[in-house]
């Protein structure tokens, strides 16, 4: 049994959580997948959660009153730009930061006061960051931490091990910390945030400034260590559109404090896009698009360019809109009686980024708030 | 290697299990002397292992001997002959200051260390470990830093300076309790600036610093509290620094002068002019200990709440 698989206490795999449509934010959260135990509470409670940062040139408002319900056994993405409120919200959660008002829970512990209790189950990995004691070696600051989490120096000695094995950094075990890449320390990070198997992790930007494979053997890690055991729950943030969209069960959008959104990768999708669009490509169309326009289910269709050389724009390229998947099927059946062969067929899916344009009125890179608020040390005392 | 549950388990719960209680990761003392000593082992690799072993044994040493044979030697030019009798006096103070400044730092530098330079305070912090037991562990190896040099003073000042230090007249159950309830104090006081730090940008570096330095002058070490004005002698006597060192006196030399008391001093307007005993010094220590211990507390205890308010547990100031 592997370091990322003990004991499963239910079942053998964890399933991403089904989740309703949310079309409007909402704190609805799916069913509990069916390999978490019964009884298991909401991994996350949030309730009217705001967070008012003082500083010299005013009250700045972090969190805006942030609603948000998490099931055991989710990864569960915060999408949005620097500023938003995901770190903020990530501390509350993690005990490093006290709500202004409002209530969260983990687990069902107060984050306010249940702290100890959920410091067992939880843990944290912040990305973008050189955090590490630099003198140490790899083991012994991960052996550090399994002694903070209650282990016996002889169990803390062994699980730093395997965990630094698993995430690749066995070889380096007896090297300084400091002589670490960015990637590998996000990596010995990754495996602190590990060490007391908690039923939480909370990973903020964990992919922020790797480089690409770095990147994606991070995200397998996490991937794999959640699959393990059911219930095991992630909360990801990260601005990075295509890590949430491709990991998350589901995702909250996240602006200037307050959550747009809430829904799987799909749902929000289709908040932009309630047609379906298709490109379809023929060798031949007799008739023109006219002959398809009039079809049951078709909103709209437009010749398109052809791509290619000479052979291929002799081919015939059409954008159709219909009103759902369904209506295909009877484009396809017209095309047939037509005498038109099908040679390319691809469907136009929008992106994340245009579900926040949707919401927020300008894209990710127009934002230009500061990435972390802090109380002002001189404007509190 | 493969880890199984059986053979390793997660802060004393059942590894995986999802829901339920969290436990509480075995005995609660356990616990705490488990980062205790976690952190004064982290704390010394720290401290010592940036350097090879002499480089660090003659950093550890020089500044404490260095510091008393220039006072020495002020001393005789200033007093002439009449500087033997100062000598003990002079060696026991430095000796002493030696830990007060080292453990002093320790709290508050290893506050700013982790959160600014290493960035891993917020994770001690949201670890179940007491925050407070791993600061004094970490606070434990810096005051060990300053031990090596209160021993090489006082060998060097016996070996070197002709300080008459008898075993036998050494008064060794005084000697005991003002080192403890001494120590004490000097860690109390740490964690008061520790707390101080927590609030403040990374300038507060030198807060340790100067707090020591502002405390040497009225503590007695190396300047007789009589050669200062009465108000500042009130903060003297009201700091626990100066009746452990005055302690620490009665117990090596019970005729050595006094720092604090004595002809001409503002405890004479008080005591009649008597040289307090070295049971008066350890009682005044214990009282004057408790109360900066338990404000230390207090303070720190509000200090880490207000952190938490505020959002400074992970502030890097960056400067």
């Amino acid at each position: 049994m592997s370091v990322m698989s003990q004991e499963p206490r239910v079942g053998a795999a964890s399933e991403p959580a089904a989740s309703p449509a949310a079309e409007t934010p909402t704190t609805a959260t799916p069913p509990a997948s069916p390999a978490v135990p019964a009884g298991t509470p909401l991994a996350l409670q949030v309730e009217s959660v705001r967070r008012v940062y003082k500083a010299k040139s005013g009250a700045v408002t972090a969190l805006a009153g942030v609603d948000l319900e998490v099931q055991a056994g989710e990864l569960f993405g915060l999408l949005g730009p620097n500023g938003a409120g995901k770190t903020t919200l990530i501390k509350i959660l993690t005990t490093l930061l006290a709500p202004t008002s409002g209530t969260a829970k983990v687990f069902g512990f107060d984050v306010e006061h249940e702290t100890k209790r959920i410091r067992r189950i939880m843990n944290m990995v912040a990305g973008g960051e050189q955090s590490g004691y630099g003198i140490l070696t790899v083991r012994e600051q991960l052996w550090m931490f399994s002694q903070f989490y209650g282990m016996s120096s002889a169990d803390g000695w062994k699980r730093s091990e395997a965990l630094l094995d698993r995430v690749g950094l066995g070889e380096k075990k007896h090297q300084r910390v400091s002589t670490l890449s960015t990637g590998e320390r996000q990596k010995m990070n990754l495996a602190r945030g590990l060490m007391n198997d908690p039923w939480i992790l909370f990973l903020d930007e964990p992919t922020l400034g790797l480089d690409v494979e770095a990147a994606r053997s991070l995200r397998e890690l996490m991937l794999e260590w959640r699959a393990a055991v059911p219930g095991r729950t992630i909360l990801l943030t990260t601005h990075y559109m295509a890590e949430a969209d491709e990991l998350c069960d589901r995702i909250a959008i996240v602006h200037k404090g307050r959550i747009l959104a809430i829904g799987t990768s799909a749902e929000l999708k289709r908040r932009v896009q309630r047609e379906s669009i298709f490109r379809v490509e023929l060798d031949r169309l007799e008739g023109g698009v006219g002959s398809i326009a009039h079809l049951p289910g078709v909103v709209k269709a437009t010749t398109a360019a052809t791509d290619g050389g000479q052979a291929e724009r002799q081919n015939v390229a059409i954008n159709l809109v219909l009103e759902d998947d369904a209506a295909l099927g009877a484009v396809v059946g017209a095309l047939g009686t037509h005498g038109s062969r099908i040679l390319g067929l691809q469907k136009s899916e929008p992106t994340l980024e245009d579900v926040f344009v949707e919401l927020v009125g300008r894209g990710f890179e127009d934002e230009d708030e500061p990435e972390e608020h802090v109380d002002d040390p001189e404007a509190s005392t | 290697m493969a880890v199984t549950a059986a053979s390793v388990t997660a802060g004393g719960r059942r590894p995986g299990a999802i829901g339920g209680s969290p436990g509480e990761g075995g005995s609660r003392l356990g616990g705490i002397a488990r980062a205790f000593w976690t952190s004064v082992r982290i704390g010394w690799r720290m401290e010592a292992n940036w350097t090879d072993p002499l480089l660090f044994f003659i950093y550890s040493v020089a500044k404490p001997v260095s510091a008393a044979l220039i006072l020495v030697v002020m001393l005789s030019i200033v007093a002439g002959p009449a500087a033997a009798n100062l000598r003990p006096f002079v060696v026991i103070g430095t000796a002493l200051w030696s830990l007060v400044t080292s453990g002093i730092s320790g709290l508050a530098w290893s506050i700013l260390d982790d959160r600014e330079r290493y960035r891993m305070l917020k994770y001690i912090y949201v670890s179940p470990a007491d925050f407070v037991v791993v600061l004094l562990g970490r606070g434990v190896a810096r005051l060990g830093v300053g031990a090596a040099g209160t021993i090489i003073t006082i060998v060097i000042g016996i070996l070197v300076l002709g300080v008459p230090f008898d075993l036998g007249r050494i008064d060794w159950p005084v000697l005991v309790l003002a080192t403890l309830f001494g120590l004490t104090s000097v860690v109390a006081l740490a964690l008061l600036l520790a707390a101080i730090c927590l609030q403040t940008r990374q300038e507060s570096w030198s807060y340790p610093e100067a707090f020591a330095g502002a405390a040497f002058l009225v503590s007695g070490a190396v300047f007789p509290l009589t050669v200062l004005p009465a108000p500042v002698q009130v903060l003297g006597l009201v700091t626990p620094l100066g009746w452990w060192i005055e302690a620490a006196r009665r117990a090596f030399l019970p005729d050595a002068p006094s720092g604090i008391g004595g002809a001409g001093s503002y405890l004479a307007s008080i005591n009649g002019g008597a040289v307090p005993s070295a049971a008066e010094c350890l009682l005044a220590l214990i009282v004057t200990g408790a109360v900066a211990t338990l404000a230390a507390a207090v303070v720190f205890r509000f200090s880490v709440r207000r952190a938490q308010e505020r959002g400074l547990l992970d502030l890097t100031t960056g400067s």
